[in-house]
């Protein structure tokens, strides 16, 4: 195990998907479950000839932040991408219905139980969605962890945690759209079509892959938080995530509803408003809808320190 | 051989009772700006004289607000046009016993999500997104939800709009449906293997290829169907096999995705994913005591 | 086109330097592995499995691998290696990360 110590300084952004396990809950507290000891590498990747890990590129297990048992998913995108296959989305699938089951075994005994004592789910998202080395078994994997994440409402906050390399994109960026509260870094990105495929759509003009700043300006964190999408915007350190998560343990889950995005009719016609907006604006560039939020100079919000944004910045209010 | 695809008006006509499909009203709602998504065809109709609440896309259609929209795309007001239908199926039958709601039929032939800058700027992930929690919510609340696929049903378009169903029908190939994440001509190229590799291994295993024949194999389809006659008859069977499943309190038999999770086991083309599931409730079995309250 | 597996074992110098416990270390990225250090009781030997899409390096996994060895006067424990692609001065490196895991 690493230092947990050390770990707590890291950039976020350059942690192993173990590291972040590890890091997030409790000192001494995380274990792994179907861990490298298991074996459970992809026998689609072995038919093809393809380089396997052990752990197929997701880091399951559980630890504790405070009395709170912590449900944790970890995606690694140093292997394929962080793509999800056969094996990877059953061990999401399964740790989530492990975190229901379990939650409500204790409710029916200690039905008083606080709701900082009751099962949560965090998910460290680094990953471009369905892995394409076995795609058909990893599309029915997305179907089923987003049934599992519709079983959880009400009775386990699920929190997405997004500031790694790859970010969060394809079949997962709905994934990450259907949980309960985001939690970004600046250097985190959320969407489902990636740069590329949007340049191949629609030319190099309107959308040029190869410019950083314009990806971020589009799905990274300080856009979608100005969007209403990321809930909260954190320093790219493990303890920065990790105290934004044990802020969101303290809470009941009845308090996570307010921060959802989608999952309801009601946020639909929130949703839709700001739709209503997109096809108003017109924007050739996130900034304009920084803009309309009320953001006077999105080029300098944009680039000036985080710790400056977070305190000026106009959220859209939809 | 005849086919549906980009016909998703026409296979509605073809899948209920004779002239019943009223487009733009679900229970109270009623959609009535022909400008509002208009890739997305919703309403409701009857089949085999049972009410349903159908959702299809139009193929034909173009988005003006949003033009990433046509052949079929499901855009961002098509993807939350379709969570309302959903949503407004659930207020239409809130009352009823979980027995009696009624039936969501999908007509699938969709070959994409909006991919646009505009989109991901506002968050194509929501709208779909949405889709899928409304159908889940709606599928968990005992509404049978069945999915035909007549046309394309193609990556994350599939995963909206046809995967949260209960079961899932397609057409064989002959009449040229297509199911798939990728082409296994662009797979080839994306992960550097030969295509006549990977033909040559498709046939002991289905996980990347493309078509019905590979899904059913995996569980991902529950049924093919060989007729376009076939098609409503098939549906009303799954209707009544889906009632007596959800109404099995043991509920022995599954519907939904992990219905099909179990399906892909059975028919030999996920057979590791409940070991992977199994494996992980053995190892917290064996920590659960650390993870429950502490006594005082 | 399929994976190689390649398993040999070396025998231990003698000076029986033993794990206390397993260790994982590595991620199995481009250029890059993963190395799982296990503890076995039966024998002394060192066995070793890797499984790697690239074939025709027996013998250069077997001469760092043995060297590694030797350099720690490891026996009695079981080498697992995923490997994709990685240059043998990475494999050291990670083999020693391991080690310091396990003993840390």
């Amino acid at each position: 195990m690493p230092n947990w110590n050390r770990l707590q300084t890291n950039s976020f952004l350059e942690c192993s998907a173990r590291d972040r396990a590890v890091g997030l809950v409790d000192e001494g507290s995380f274990v792994e479950l179907g861990g490298p000891f298991d074996r459970l590498v992809s026998p689609h990747l072995v038919a093809l000839g393809e380089a396997v890990e052990n752990d197929d590129g997701i880091v399951t297990g559980v630890g504790r932040i405070g009395a709170r048992p912590v449900f944790v998913i970890s995606q690694e995108g140093r292997f394929i991408g962080g793509s999800v296959g056969e094996v990877g989305g059953a061990k999401m699938v399964g740790i989530i219905d492990m975190a229901i089951d379990f939650n409500d075994r204790l409710v029916a005994e200690f039905p008083d139980l606080p709701p900082s004592a009751r099962p949560l789910v965090a998910i460290s998202f680094e990953t471009g969605g369905v892995r394409l080395h076995e795609a058909n078994a990893g599309l029915l994997a997305h179907a089923e962890v987003m049934d599992a994440l519709q079983r959880a409402r009400h009775k386990v906050p699920v929190v997405a945690l997004i500031g790694s390399r790859i970010g969060c994109f394809g079949g997962m960026g709905f994934v990450a759209a259907a949980t309960d509260a985001i939690v970004m870094s600046e250097f985190g990105r959320l969407g489902l079509t990636g740069p590329e495929v949007i340049e191949q759509e629609m030319g190099k003009d309107e959308f040029d892959a190869s410019n950083r700043a314009l990806v971020y300006r589009t799905t990274g964190g300080r856009h979608k938080y100005v969007m209403g999408d990321a809930n909260f915007l954190v320093d790219d350190t493990v303890a920065a995530f990790r105290a934004q998560l044990a802020d969101l343990c303290a809470l009941p889950v009845s308090s996570f509803e307010a921060m959802r995005r989608i999952g309801s009719p009601e946020l639909v016609e929130k949703q839709l408003r700001g739709v209503a907006l997109a096809a108003e604006l017109k924007p050739s560039d996130a900034r304009d809808v920084w803009r309309h939020a009320g953001n006077n100079d999105p080029v300098g919000l944009a680039d000036g320190p985080l710790a400056d944004f977070r305190k000026s910045v106009r959220r859209l209010a939809l | 051989m005849e086919t549906l695809l980009g016909q998703g008006r026409a296979a509605i006509d073809l899948i209920v009772d004779a002239g019943s499909f009223t487009e733009g009203t679900v229970g109270a709602r009623t959609f009535d700006d022909p400008d509002f998504g208009p890739g997305a065809v919703v309403g409701t109709a009857s089949l085999e004289g049972e009410t349903v609440t159908v959702i299809a896309s139009d193929a034909e259609a173009f988005n003006e607000k949003f033009p990433v929209v046509y052949s079929g795309i499901i855009g961002l007001e098509e993807g939350y046009k379709m969570a309302q239908a959903v949503y407004a199926t659930l207020a239409a039958d809130a009352e009823k016993a979980a027995a009696s709601k009624r039936p969501i039929v999908l007509i699938v032939d969709t070959p994409g999500n909006g991919p646009g800058k505009v989109e991901e700027i506002f968050g194509m992930n929501k709208a779909t997104g949405a889709y899928q929690l409304a159908l889940a919510e709606a599928r968990l609340a005992g509404h049978p939800i069945v999915a035909m696929v007549v046309g394309r049903a193609i990556s994350g378009a599939f995963l909206c709009h046809g995967l949260q169903a209960d079961r899932i029908l397609s057409l064989t190939s002959e009449f040229q449906t297509m199911i798939h994440v990728m082409p296994i001509t662009s797979v080839s190229r994306i992960i550097k293997k030969d295509v006549e590799l990977l033909e040559a291994l498709a046939k002991s295993n289905p996980v990347f290829a493309a078509g019905p024949a590979f899904f059913f194999k995996l569980g991902g389809v529950e049924r093919l169907v060989e007729t376009i006659d076939g098609m409503r008859p098939a549906i009303a069977a799954q209707i009544a096999d889906i009632r007596k499943a959800k109404a099995d309190k043991a509920a022995t038999a599954l519907t939904g995705p992990r219905g099909r999770g179990a399906l892909g086991a059975e028919r030999g083309g996920r057979t590791v994913r409940p070991k992977v599931q199994e494996l992980l409730r053995s190892e917290f079995a064996a920590v659960e005591e650390r993870f429950r309250p502490r006594a005082n | 086109m399929s994976l190689e597996t390649i398993e040999f074992t070396v025998a231990g110098d003698g000076r029986s330097v033993s794990l206390s416990r397993r260790a994982h270390c590595g991620v199995v990225g481009s250029g890059d592995l993963e190395v799982l250090l296990e503890p076995k009781t039966a024998d002394a030997a060192v066995s070793v499995r890797i499984v790697t899409p690239v074939k025709g390096f027996d013998a250069l996994w077997k001469r760092v691998v043995e060297h590694f060895v030797a350099e720690t006067g490891l026996s009695g424990l079981s080498i697992d290696i995923n490997d994709n692609n990685a240059s043998p001065a990475i494999v050291a490196l990670r083999l020693r990360q391991a080690l310091a895991e396990a003993q840390g």
